[in-house]
């Protein structure tokens, strides 16, 4: 029983641990020209529209802005570089990911805060109910058991 | 599992409802009331708004040089805006497919033919998200001779933070953004413009 239950969290570490280094080793990969204009369009908002991306967005301003960011990628400009560029245009808010300093912090941490708290809160659960179980019934447990059972079993002539 | 069967099981006695109904009248009145304030509230609030042209608007580019803006025009030629230094330039864009842009047009005529005689401001317009003939059938048709310039791949809109049509800015003779309008412009709200900037430049005794 402890060797499946040892075993069993083996074989989550190892998974965590796979997922873990799949995630950081992708992120280096040489990518292409056309890979970085969509991954910085998918960042920013289209202007003319609610709640669409310059990527998914057919809207005039996007096009134009699709334009610009293939045209300073080509020109060897940096990610951060376009992103300031469109900043200075349009104002902050023409960027979907917010900003990672001040109160647009919020906005990474929180959510990190969140999964500490459940995280801590499912192990306090699980370490109550460790030790519920350790709980053994009493004589007088036992003694209510047996007196809620009996005329049931008498009445089936189990009565020894 | 042994849960108790929960009493909600109980199909509700049908008497209940009407007994605890609300009095209909009384909500009726409520429901008018809350509507017509809201309604007077509507009316009052489109009433007293400043009117849909001439509308100045924030823009990160105010006080800052005048985005690239080059190109080939309608009638063939070429533009620069860094050429126009030393005059007032009121950058246009348009199409013809916008109405507000339409109805802007004669009010743009009017402020062009006053300035080309004067010599102190120029007018041009960008063409946005439009085809070239459309715009030349509508020149044709409803007049105007100042420089359009084409944006087919809207790179000079992107430059300018221009999301949508009709908006214009205005640029200081030294090549800097002054005002941004949207909705539509009118001649006198663009020459009031002017006269405000000029003013104001020479309160703080700036060129």
């Amino acid at each position: 029983m402890t060797r499946t239950r040892l075993l069993g969290w083996l074989a989550m570490a190892a998974v965590l641990v796979a997922a873990l280094a799949i995630g950081v080793a992708d992120d280096g990969g040489p990518r292409t020209p056309e890979e970085r204009a969509r991954s910085l369009a998918e960042t920013v908002a289209c202007p003319a529209c609610d709640g669409q991306s310059v990527a998914e967005s057919d809207a005039a301003a996007s096009r134009g802005i699709r334009t610009l960011i293939a045209e300073r990628i080509d020109q060897g400009a940096s990610d951060d570089a376009i992103r300031d560029e469109l900043v200075a245009t349009w104002g902050e808010s023409i960027l979907l990911t917010p900003d990672s300093s001040g109160v647009g912090g919020l906005v990474w941490v929180l959510p990190v805060v969140a999964l500490v708290l459940a995280l801590a809160g499912v192990g306090y659960v699980f370490w109550r109910w460790r030790g519920m179980a350790a709980v053994h019934a009493s004589d007088a447990d036992r003694e209510l058991v047996d007196q809620a059972l009996a005329p049931s079993t008498r009445a089936r002539g189990e009565d020894p | 599992m042994t849960a108790p069967v929960a009493p909600e099981s109980v199909p509700p006695d049908p008497g209940d409802d009407v007994a605890e109904a609300p009095p209909r009248r009384r909500t009726g009145l409520i429901v008018s009331a809350v509507v017509a304030v809201l309604a007077i509230g509507f009316v009052a609030v489109l009433a007293t708004r400043e009117p849909a042209t001439d509308r100045r608007r924030d823009s990160p580019l105010i006080g800052r040089v005048v985005p690239p803006l080059a190109g080939e025009t309608l009638a063939g030629g070429n533009f620069d805006i860094d050429d126009q230094r030393g005059r007032w330039v009121v950058v246009n864009f348009f199409a013809t497919w916008c109405v507000p842009c339409r109805i802007e047009h004669p009010e743009l005529d009017a402020f062009n033919q006053a300035h080309a005689r004067a010599g102190d401001a120029v007018l041009v317009s960008v063409l946005f998200d439009d085809d070239p003939a459309s715009a030349r059938e509508f020149f044709d048709g409803n007049g105007g001779d100042w420089p359009v310039v084409l944006d087919g791949d809207g790179l000079i809109a992107s430059a300018f933070g221009t999301p949508k049509v009709p908006e214009s800015y205005l640029v200081t003779p030294n090549g800097r953004v002054a005002a941004k309008f949207t909705g539509g412009v009118t001649r006198d709200g663009v020459d009031r413009a002017i006269d405000q900037i000029e003013q104001a430049a020479a309160e703080r005794g700036a060129p």
